[in-house]
């Protein structure tokens, strides 16, 4: 859809986001493909469990970036984690894997916002997690 | 492990008894993942001291853990190697069942950066 550098601040060599592909309403997918090059990335070719975190985190960062630029921002929100809750991881994933991550919006008070999120590869669910995101300066 | 040495350091551990330990460790400000995060100002990423926690279980216990689950983990304050170059990483392990409980928190004197609850295999 867009530049995934204008929806999210992190950059080189911890961009956990490849692709915002679809944004409506409260639910956002964005993907990943874990390239040799991941900072996660382990001898034995899988990515470390907090790399999978990361990447829902920007996921739903991106969201809250593509948000932010349909409201005429010019840079990207720099968004916090607060809290992950009911993570599970079902396995890690590959290097060449590519990630799908939906993200659902709950409400946000007082700069905090709920989100939930859900990756697969391949329609087979690697994790799901819920997180509380606050954004810098709100 | 991923983030030994490159992330954080160990400076010394001390043992508080069966499965629990505290680890007092440095936060390297030269890590290359604060090129990125955020470019100019530095922020410890919160799963890098998810992975940190981790690691020093696995030194507690001498396997090398791989997070399944976790419960809750809350982020108190905002890390970073300027706001806590140095930290005690404080971790407690117990297994049962073929699985490993992690409870653990980071803090130095002046506040607590995180708390993490969750499970290991």
């Amino acid at each position: 859809m867009t530049d995934i550098k204008n929806l999210i601040p992190q950059r080189s060599p911890i961009m956990m986001v490849d692709e915002l592909l679809e944004a409506h309403d409260d639910v956002a997918r964005c993907s990943l493909t874990i390239r040799e090059d991941n900072f996660f990335l382990e001898s034995d070719g899988t990515i470390a469990e907090p790399g999978v975190i990361e990447h829902i985190a920007q996921s739903a960062s991106a969201f809250a970036g593509y948000d932010a630029m349909q409201s005429g921002a010019t840079e990207p929100p720099v968004g916090f984690i607060g809290e992950v809750k009911r993570f599970r991881l079902f396995r890690r994933p590959l290097k060449g894997e590519t990630l799908v991550t939906t993200i659902t919006m709950g409400p946000t008070v007082g700069g905090v916002t709920i989100i939930s999120g859900e990756t697969v590869s391949d329609n087979e669910t690697i994790a799901t997690t819920q997180m509380k995101i606050y954004v810098a300066g709100e | 492990m991923l983030l030994e040495n490159k992330y954080y350091k160990v400076l010394r551990a001390r043992e508080e008894g069966e499965g629990k330990a505290v680890y007092h460790i440095a936060i390297l400000p030269d890590c290359n993942v604060y090129n990125g995060h955020f470019p100019g100002n530095p922020v410890c990423p919160g799963v890098c001291n998810i992975q940190t926690i981790k690691e020093c279980a696995s030194l507690l216990i001498g396997k090398e853990l791989r997070i399944s689950s976790i419960k809750q983990c809350l982020f108190t304050a905002i890390a970073s190697p300027t706001v806590c170059p140095e930290v005690d990483v404080e971790v407690e392990v117990k297994e049962a069942g073929g699985s490993y409980t992690i409870v653990a928190s980071i803090s130095d004197e002046k506040r607590q950066y995180m708390t993490f609850k969750g499970e290991g295999v």
